[in-house]
């Protein structure tokens, strides 16, 4: 992948797992054993270009860390808006770890997608035996949700006015 | 009640006519217990002093019959004994299993399950064995005690009166020491606690133990703990060794009383040899009742008290009364609802609904809209009966739902909860779960009708649980031979699909091909290539298949492929080695739940060999492991590049040979055989799935299903779906599947009422849809729906719907009026459209 060294034996895709997610926000400053079954837990999937990968309005169980390729973010209501694009080392939806949301968009290949999901279910599993990295998960969420709108005021909220009367989503 | 039923009670009830035998018994025990010692008496003084050798025999024999009798019947009583106590324990278990199912809801917030689970099935054995002792071991110690003190009396009254007089001494202190005894117990449970919660305390806070190296401090208050519990333990063993001691004490004072005024006597011929021999045998047969009363005396104040704390616990009566009285069916209601003033407060006096009215009338369809909080579910589930509301009434038909049975209403209503509950088992008995709960012990022709195959097929195509329980059938391995015709249409069904299908599902599908190595295949599939057509040729027993790890050997393949499972156990115990297992963690390993132990041990014992080292059974564990090791599922090793080609080199010479040695052995793989050790899906695929992403299935199970119509299998494959088993609380179901299939085995009770709490929740948009339809078609007119609902966007088709906040109902009425008089609802509907 994108490792440099050469190493003897090719990394299996259990360790290859673990590299990226130790290095996440999400998972910062846990203990090394829950990583590891977490690492084991999730799955490879493949998307094709167009393929969805989550949809508007659905239920979706799952987190996505994208290995490789871009998907759009999009909305279908009212007519297709593309809003963003999310690509390579982009980490998606941990909310959907702890809770049944539904979509507010579409997420769709625009290239050969290539992502490493988590689902709820295997989450829960592993929360079960290790109930206390929960606090610092949510800790991660959190704060990244007040980073955002940390960054979003002091870059956007100037320029846009309809969106200085919508802030205050770290204020929940 | 069962708990306010004393101890006694199960004694009281227990067989009468085994107690009845029992005490017969004991009663001819106690004779022939006594009868020896007569008979030693005898064989001293009129036998051997009278050197009478017949009467000697006549006296031994008589002996040995009473000996022989006594232990027969000691065994008997042992017996019914133990007979009476497992009855008991299992009358306990199940009548108390049956209460706790009947509590109300609200006690199972503060219960814990494991509470309950140790009380059903540790708490109650001591009780339970108890109640088989309660009269056999008091009645035969006490008349054995009784016997032979009365014995003693009859050989000379004076002796007997000394030796005995010690016991009312042992019966007044042993209490009084008993007493203390559990008060030391009692504080050394307390002590125990505390010191427990410190470790686990020290244990999860371990890194600031380190951070301050505050060993020392750490260290003493542990210290603190166990001190005093080694004084409490001191204590309380001092007390009850203190009891034992006593009582031996008491016990050898007795012989040497019995020599000074016995041999006394003797000397001055008032007492004669052999009835002082007697008199020693009978009291120290004493000794035996007396402890075993002493044990039973402990065993009754620990089963006693258990017994009480574990009923107190368990004091809680049902609120409603689970069957109609024996002169009434359950009620047939129409399913009117009407609500007058309904309020339900909790401790504390937090009212959750006030004074709600409301007025349905049969095959009317009330939607409940609010924020959450505002005492939807609540309303729900006090009409459901699963709250008890605390004011105002709901009348069904008229009829007040407090004063109905558990059965009226499970007949007359269907719940599907915000959770629903699956149970282990087929999806069929899931299916059927509310149905069958409507069976009694009436006769058949009373009892309403299962639901059959062709019910129970429409019902999950309603609810869109149908492809589902396809994939289920489609992921079924058939057993060999039998379903011979079933083969032949699915090799029919391959054949259309490689045409039709092949190129374009090519990406989701690794077809068996000869030439390939199969990544989403075992590495014992890709060496043999072929499903087994004998027992030993089975994938699990190719490690012990002597011709087969000849063929490794020559292959060259033996020693990297253990060396492969070696990997594979040490990656697989790393992650999981000291996590209790789970199901989930072993669907993508080569270990199985239940090897997980040996495993563990295996890599303990080998953990510094090389693998030269290895005893063969080891390397046989490992090469089990190996064999089973699919790269394409199993992510925690790689498959080196050499060995993988060295495998695929092994294929073709294991087909040489085997074709010369053991023809027959296999079937290989090829398009035109059906291969009985794959499931149905990978026999029309003629390969395996590489992604278990729903796309990937949409996609497959789109082509599958035309040709499946085509061939008239659908139903077929549908029907073995039915029986797969969903595991402990469904968990081998998504939670979309679990809350069709709880609509589902609702929908088939076909009730008058229905109540669903948020019930399509975990559904995607199409599948609530459905249900939504479903809802306004076939059931608006026929049953009564109250629906708690948290989209307002399915809410147009609903006679009624009413806005709940605060534990209020705010306003109620027809979708379109609500929203003319723009009121709540307008504010709700058009609130949650400005910020989506």
């Amino acid at each position: 992948m994108n490792s440099s060294m050469e190493p003897k034996q090719p990394l299996s895709e259990y360790q290859e797992n673990l590299e990226i997610l130790i290095q996440l926000p999400l998972f910062a400053g846990l203990p090394i054993e829950p990583l590891k079954v977490l690492a084991y837990l999730c799955k490879r999937e493949t998307f094709k270009p167009g393929e969805l990968i989550f949809h508007e309005h659905e239920v979706d169980t799952n987190a996505y860390y994208i290995l490789e390729g871009k998907g759009a973010l999009v909305t279908e209501t009212n007519g297709e808006t593309e809003y963003t694009e999310f690509g390579e080392r982009e980490f998606i939806g941990s909310i959907s770890l702890f809770c049944d949301i539904k979509r507010l968009f579409t997420l769709r290949a625009k290239t050969k997608v290539i992502c490493l999901t988590l689902s709820r279910e295997k989450f829960q599993k592993v929360l079960e035996r290790f109930p206390e990295i929960s606090t610092k998960m949510v800790e991660a969420i959190l704060m990244g949700v007040h980073a955002w709108e940390e960054r979003f005021l002091r870059e956007h909220v100037q320029a846009c006015d309809d969106c200085r009367k919508r802030i205050g989503v770290s204020l929940v | 009640m069962i708990t306010k039923r004393p101890l006694i009670y199960w004694v009281k009830t227990s067989s009468v006519k085994l107690q009845v035998l029992l005490l017969g018994i004991i009663a001819v025990n106690i004779v022939a217990r006594v009868f020896p010692l007569q008979m030693q008496r005898k064989i001293v003084n009129e036998a051997i002093g009278l050197k009478k050798i017949n009467l000697l025999f006549l006296y031994c024999a008589l002996y040995l019959a009473a000996v022989l009798i006594a232990s027969g019947l000691k065994f008997a009583i042992t017996a019914i004994q133990t007979y009476l106590g497992q009855e008991t324990l299992s009358r306990l278990r199940k009548e108390l299993y049956a209460h706790i199912l009947t509590l109300p809801i609200s006690f199972f917030r503060k219960a814990s399950s494991g509470m309950v689970v140790s009380s059903l099935v540790t708490e109650v054995v001591s009780a339970g064995e108890l109640v088989g002792q309660a009269i056999a071991v008091p009645v035969n110690n006490i008349l054995t005690l009784l016997a032979f003190a009365g014995y003693m009396f009859y050989l000379n009254p004076l002796l007997a009166a000394i030796s005995i007089g010690i016991y009312p001494i042992v019966i007044f202190v042993v209490p009084k020491l008993q007493k203390h005894s559990n008060i030391a117990n009692k504080m050394r449970v307390d002590v125990t606690r505390d010191l427990s919660s410190k470790i686990s305390e020290t244990i999860s806070g371990i890194h600031e133990v380190h951070g301050n190296a505050s060993y020392r401090i750490e260290n003493r208050k542990y210290g603190d703990f166990v001190d005093r519990l080694f004084k409490i333990r001191i204590v309380w063993n001092l007390y009850k060794q203190g009891i034992k001691a006593l009582n031996n004490l008491f016990q050898n004072l007795g012989p040497f009383t019995l020599f000074v005024v016995g041999g006394y006597l003797a000397i001055q011929g008032r007492f004669d040899l052999g009835a002082l021999v007697a008199f020693l045998s009978a009291y120290e047969k004493l000794y035996d009742p007396w402890k075993e009363l002493m044990d039973f005396y402990q065993v009754y104040q620990d089963a006693t008290t258990g017994y009480q704390r574990l009923m107190e616990y368990f004091d809680v009566a049902p609120e409603h009364a689970i069957e109609p009285p024996p002169d009434r069916e359950p009620y047939e209601l129409q399913g009117s609802i009407h609500t007058q003033d309904l309020s339900f407060a909790v401790a504390g006096g937090i009212q959750l609904l006030k004074q709600v009215n409301l007025d349905l009338k049969p095959g009317e369809q009330l939607a409940l809209v609010g924020f959450s909080g505002s005492g939807k579910s609540t309303l729900a589930q006090c009409i459901s009966q699963l709250y008890s509301y605390t004011g105002g009434s709901v009348l069904i038909d008229g009829k007040e739902v407090s004063q109905l049975t558990k059965k009226d209403l499970s007949h007359n209503m269907g719940i599907v909860a915000q959770s629903p509950y699956i149970f282990d088992g087929p999806i069929k008995e899931n299916l059927c779960y509310s149905c069958e709960a409507l069976l009694d012990d009436r006769e058949a022709d009373k009892q309403p009708k299962l639901p059959s195959l062709d019910e129970m097929i429409e019902v999950i195509q309603q609810v869109g649980l149908f492809v589902d329980v396809l994939r289920f059938g489609l992921n079924t391995v058939l057993v060999v031979d039998q379903k011979d015709e079933l083969a032949a249409k699915i090799i029919r069904i391959r054949e259309n699909f490689q045409d039709r299908f092949g190129g374009k599902l090519a990406d989701y599908v690794e077809f068996f091909d000869e030439t390939r190595y199969l990544n989403f295949s075992s590495v014992a599939a890709n060496l043999t290539f072929g499903s087994p057509n004998r027992e030993e040729f089975t994938q699990e027993r190719l490690a012990e298949n002597e011709y087969f790890l000849q063929f490794l050997d020559e292959a060259q393949l033996k020693r990297p492929l253990i060396n492969l499972g070696r990997e594979l156990a040490t990656q697989f115990l790393d992650i999981f080695g000291d996590l209790p297992p789970d199901e989930v963690f072993f669907k993508e390993s080569p270990i199985f739940v239940n090897e997980l132990d040996d495993y563990k041990a295996l890599m303990e014992r080998i953990a510094h060999s090389r693998l030269h080292e290895l005893s063969e059974q080891d390397q046989r564990l490992l090469l089990r492991l190996a064999l089973r090791f699919i790269p394409g599922v199993h992510k925690m090793a790689t498959l080196p590049e050499i060995l993988r080609n060295l495998i695929l080199e092994g294929r073709f010479l294991f087909m040489d040979k085997i074709q010369k040695d053991r023809p027959g052995a296999l079937t290989f793989y090829r398009v035109s055989e059906y291969i009985y050790s794959q499931t149905i899906l990978d026999n029309i695929l003629f390969g395996k799935t590489t992604s278990d992403h729903p796309n990937a299935q949409d996609r497959i199970n789109q082509s599958i299903i035309h040709l499946l119509i085509e061939e008239d299998l659908l139903e077929r494959i549908v029907e073995i779906g039915m029986d797969f088993r969903v595991g402990t609380k469904g968990d081998r179901l998504s939670g979309g599947q679990r809350q069709k299939l709880a609509i589902a085995r609702v929908f088939l009770k076909d009730p008058p009422i229905l109540i669903m709490d948020e019930a399509t929740s975990a559904l995607d948009n199409a599948s609530q849809k459905r249900i939504q339809t479903l809802l306004e078609t076939k059931w608006k007119g026929k049953s009564t729906l109250i629906s708690v609902v948290h989209r307002l966007d399915t809410i147009k088709g609903y006679d009624k719907v009413a806005v709940m906040k605060a534990g209020k109902i705010l306003e109620m009425g027809p979708y379109q009026e609500l929203l003319d008089k723009k009121g709540v609802l307008y504010e709700l509907v058009h609130g949650a459209k400005a910020a989506a």
